[in-house]
């Protein structure tokens, strides 16, 4: 028996060794020893780890906080508790199952529970809370910030889960409140933008109800859903504040909208399985209406970009909708034993459409009215058929085809008679059809070996975006070898998009993965696990924009070309001190070389144009995170626990004059109690 | 240490006479097909039997009125009446599942399994033409967690297999799932998916879809769901990917490009696709692309997404 014993903390150190690199914290709590005590007719299992966490942040710590973001303080960092009815006759439940994560203030809390009783209940609840902070970096000229914190919870209660019959219901809710800033143009589109405060405030909530029925060797599933959605956000702006640009005279004195937008989504859902010896099938029809109301009023004063008094006010209220219909039908054949062919046919079909009634009035001469409206219908047609072989234990092998039919329309300002200026309709049609066929097998010439090896090629005729699938093909391999105390691993795969001969209406892209990975229990005290990826992207476009020194003028000469060459290292190594404590080391690192270059733009470059597009090509960066984590038994019950981790963020180039580099330390102390 | 170690395994011999005694009484019980019944099972196996009862398929011990064939050991292992006059033996066990082709093991998990709705398109999922089968992912007696008896945490798992994912989720920009915030099956089913209601359908196989036919990440960034009277067309029809990559990237807000004007050059470029079938509109001449404020498109077109009351997304 004490070598099963032994076994089972073998097994957890090996479990141990193969855990990828977390956050420092909460402990792994893998270290203890079996666990549990008997209470009436229950077995219950209980620990939890309280301590204090701490951070110190240099640099840009706004980059930080939208990275890393743990904070100093308290922490229940985290927490376990299960208790078993040991016969399965509990009175109220059988199984009580309550984890959690980060109470207390770190930026990514969550908890998770379900309560059961074996054919009457079961009910499952998640519980999440993240305090996500963007310090609003280059992509906006460092406008758009955000400190909000969005909540997520669901709730889910089935009843009579092990019968022929079960009622499902559930509530979900998301929401997503906190201060932000936008930006908002002064008085017209060429104006410069200025930076207005948000109040963000959004609200989604989901209640469901559906019933699961067996019937006739069929399983049928219906449910009906309703979800609302609420975005009360507000903006305002008071004082001063001038554009800083010299041929840009604007000035914002006020602002102010107020814009609810209040939606809901009523949905029906069905699913309908079938099986038998030869054959199984699957359907499923869904059904959503959604729609939204809005109403925006907003109003700016303050001088025009002449210099010149102006105030706008803008009143816009209408609706959209959006019906949506998908379907899926799969029938799978199974004629022998060694041979399954799938057939899946899917459709999709939405219509988005809305009436808004834009008014701009200038206050002082009362100008300018347009009415828009917008249709945007899409329905894709999919047929894939799949054929899977097995030739023998040790081989078999799979094919697909897939055909694709895609068709949009798009309507574009519809002309209302009562809207003067306003645009006559403009309506476009779009079909593509994508056609893919994939092949790939798999070997297994020892029990612990296996190797994969695939490929797909494909054809769109008219993609919507220069950047979708047109002509693409994709090759992928993978060997892994498992043993108990040893896994060894790797692979490849490249995705190409070749939309050649470049010109405008071209794009190409050409993406390589190469990955390898092991991990080791060398003994029962000491386990190790490294993986090493590199992630190739390099693409070109043709582009068309406006630019000049002196005025603008239309560019169809440059590319648009990015080239990314990721190199990804992590490494852990854990030992086991006689049983008294537990070592944890890692490391990772992300470093991306770009494609070599030692400056943003190469010098001796006098175009203009040419500096500023070489300077986005690349973008070399360095990101590394090493961490130690210690672990003492003081009592067959309690540890103390200590750890820290470090992040370091360079960037090489700095683009468009932004410094965002940051190093953090971070660490923790805590005490974990089992039970 | 020693004290407790002492402890289980009087605990665990107590368990493993009382479990001989129960066998020696029902070891020539054998019914018809070769069943046995759990208790035969437990008097080797007490190990396994001492915490079976956290185990989800204590269900169908616990229910009492399952035959043996769906109950217990037996329901997944099948008969054990061969293996128990054998005195034991991996040989003389139906489904023994270390030694089964993975295939076969995928077969005998969906006797039960194939009617659970996420797992209706396993036939056609990825995981299943690569021959990633059940006990791949799942460990049934050595589970960390009763819940979903997952080998190990999720994240490793995936992580076991996708290395290269897992480099992604430490880039500096990423959805927190190392940090515990987010799991691989928020947006995916590793069981295989009803065929994706964005692109054209065809791949990806093993993203679950969220409110009922939508891209999963709609079920959090629900701001971003609308409807809205001005949809940004790719964002509908292609898919948040088309601008964003979903797991991490080293560009912030998971950004395929560092600079926001060269992701939207890429599409209005006047090319031949679009809605329009002439292409997407360029820039108007008055957006020079040296003016510095004219490389932060976002920065104006706020709405990016979608908007309700501006066509070109400013509100």
């Amino acid at each position: 028996m004490t070598n099963i014993f032994k076994g089972c903390c073998l097994i957890l150190a090996a479990f141990g060794a193969l855990r990828a690199q977390q956050v420092i914290a909460p402990t792994d709590e893998g270290v203890g020893i079996a666990r549990g005590e008997n209470f009436a007719n229950y077995n219950i299992v209980d620990s939890f780890e309280l301590g204090y966490r701490w951070r110190m942040a240099g640099g840009s710590v706004d980059t930080y906080r939208s990275d890393a973001n743990y904070g100093d303080g308290i922490r229940l960092l985290g927490s376990n508790l299960s208790i078993n009815s040991k016969d399965g006759h509990g009175r109220w439940f059988d199984e009580i199952l309550l984890s959690t994560s980060g109470l207390g203030n770190d930026p990514y809390q969550n908890a998770s529970l379900r309560i059961q009783k074996n054919g009457l209940y079961r009910y499952d609840m998640l519980w999440r809370e993240d305090d996500y902070y963007n310090p609003g970096l280059l992509i906006s000229g460092g406008e758009h910030r955000m400190d909000t914190v969005r909540g997520l919870q669901d709730h889910s209660l089935t009843l009579f889960p092990q019968s022929h019959f079960q009622v499902e219901m559930g509530y979900s809710r998301n929401t997503e409140t906190g201060p932000a800033l936008s930006t908002v143009q002064g008085f017209d589109t060429l104006s410069s933008a200025f930076p207005v405060f948000e109040n963000v405030k959004q609200q989604w909530n989901e209640y469901r109800i559906g019933v699961l029925a067996d019937w006739g060797g069929f399983r049928f599933i219906a449910r009906r859903t309703w979800d609302f959605y609420k975005d009360d956000s507000g903006y305002s702006f008071t004082g001063n504040e001038t554009s800083g640009v010299a041929t840009d005279a604007t000035v914002l004195q006020q602002f102010q909208r107020s814009e609810p937008n209040h939606g809901s989504n009523p949905g029906w859902f069905g699913n309908l399985y079938g099986s038998r010896k030869h054959w199984a099938l699957n359907a499923r029809l869904t059904y959503n209406l959604g729609n939204g109301g809005f109403a925006m009023n907003e109003l700016t004063t303050g001088l025009d970009r002449f210099g010149a008094a102006d105030n706008r006010q803008i009143v816009v209220n209408g609706d959209a909708q959006r019906p949506v219909v998908a379907g899926d039908f799969s029938l799978s054949l199974f004629p022998t034993s060694r041979l399954t062919i799938v057939n899946n046919t899917a459709v999709h079909d939405s219509r988005i459409d809305g009436d808004s009634y834009f008014t701009e009035f200038d206050n002082g001469t009362g100008a300018a009215t347009t009415l828009n409206f917008k249709f945007l219908g899409v329905r894709t047609v999919a047929n894939s058929t799949d054929l899977n072989y097995r030739f023998s234990d040790w081989f078999s092998a799979y094919a697909g085809f897939t055909d694709s039919g895609r068709q949009i329309r798009f309507l574009e300002a519809f002309s209302i008679p009562s809207a003067a200026g306003s645009a006559v309709s403009d309506l476009y049609q779009q079909e593509s059809h994508l056609n893919a066929g994939t092949v790939g097998v798999r070997f297994r010439p020892l029990q612990p070996l296996t190797i994969n090896l695939e490929g797909e090629v494909g054809h769109a005729d008219h993609p919507l975006t220069p950047m979708s699938d047109r002509n693409y093909h994709t090759l992928g391999g993978r060997i892994q070898y498992r043993k108990s105390k040893l896994q060894l691993s790797t692979g490849y795969r490249e995705l190409y998009i070749e939309n050649a001969p470049l010109s405008l209406t071209t794009y190409s892209s050409r993406s390589r993965q190469y990955n390898a990975a092991a991990s080791f229990a060398l003994r029962d005290w000491l386990t190790f696990d490294a993986s090493y990826s590199k992630l190739h992207l390099d693409t070109v476009g043709g582009l068309a924009f406006f630019a000049g020194v002196q005025s603008p003028q239309l560019q169809t000469s440059y590319d648009s070309i990015y080239i990314s060459n990721i190199h990804a290292a992590n490494a852990g190594l854990r030992f086991g001190i006689r049983s008294r404590a537990d070592l944890y080391l890692g490391y990772t690192i992300t470093k991306d070389t770009g494609d070599g270059r030692a400056s943003a733009a190469p010098a001796g470059v006098a175009d203009p144009i040419a500096t500023l597009l070489d300077s986005v090509q690349t973008f070399p960066l360095t990101y590394q995170s090493p961490m130690a984590r210690l672990s003492i038994r003081i009592t067959p019950k309690v540890r103390w626990n200590a750890g820290w981790q470090f992040y370091g963020y360079g960037e090489l180039f700095h683009l468009l004059g932004y410094d965002q580099n940051f190093h953090a330390h971070t660490g923790y102390t805590s005490v974990l109690w089992s039970f | 240490m020693n004290r407790q170690a002492m402890i289980l395994s009087m605990r665990c011999l107590l368990l493993t006479v009382m479990a001989a005694c129960g066998a020696a009484q029902n070891s020539g019980a054998a019914t018809a097909g070769g069943y046995v019944g759990s208790n035969a099972c437990k008097t080797c196996h007490a190990d396994i039997w001492l915490n079976f009862y956290k185990n989800p398929h204590f269900k169908s011990v616990a229910s009492g009125d399952l035959p043996p064939s769906r109950a217990g050991c037996e329901s997944c292992h099948g008969p054990g009446g061969a293996h128990l006059a054998a005195h034991g033996g991996k040989a003389t066990i139906p489904n023994a599942f270390s030694a089964m082709p993975q295939a076969k093991a995928l077969e005998v998990c969906l006797t039960c399994h194939a009617r659970d709705f996420q797992k209706a398109n396993i036939r056609r999922s990825e995981h299943t033409l690569a021959g990633v089968a059940c006990t791949s992912c799942h460990s049934i007696h050595h589970a960390p967690t009763s819940k979903f008896l997952l080998a190990k945490k999720q994240t490793e798992l995936c992580y076991g297999c996708h290395a290269g994912i897992r480099a992604q989720f430490e880039m500096p920009s990423k959805h927190r799932v190392n940090e515990g915030f987010m799991e691989c099956s928020d947006c995916h089913n590793p069981h295989g998916a009803f065929a994706p209601t964005w692109r054209m359908s065809d791949h990806p196989r093993m993203v679950d879809q969220a409110l009922n036919d939508e891209e999963p990440c709609l079920k959090c960034h629900v701001d971003k769901r609308g409807p809205f009277v001005y949809e940004h067309p790719p964002v509908r029809v292609e898919g948040c990917e088309v601008c964003h990559f979903p797991h991490a990237s080293t560009n912030e807000r998971l950004l395929r490009r560092p600079v926001v004007f060269t992701l939207c050059l890429g599409c209005h470029n006047g090319g031949a696709s679009g809605t329009r079938n002439n292409g997407v509109p360029i820039q108007t001449s008055q957006h020079n692309l040296l003016d510095p404020r004219y490389q932060r498109c976002t920065t104006c077109h706020v709405r990016i997404h979608g908007s309700n009351v501006d066509e070109t997304f400013l509100r």
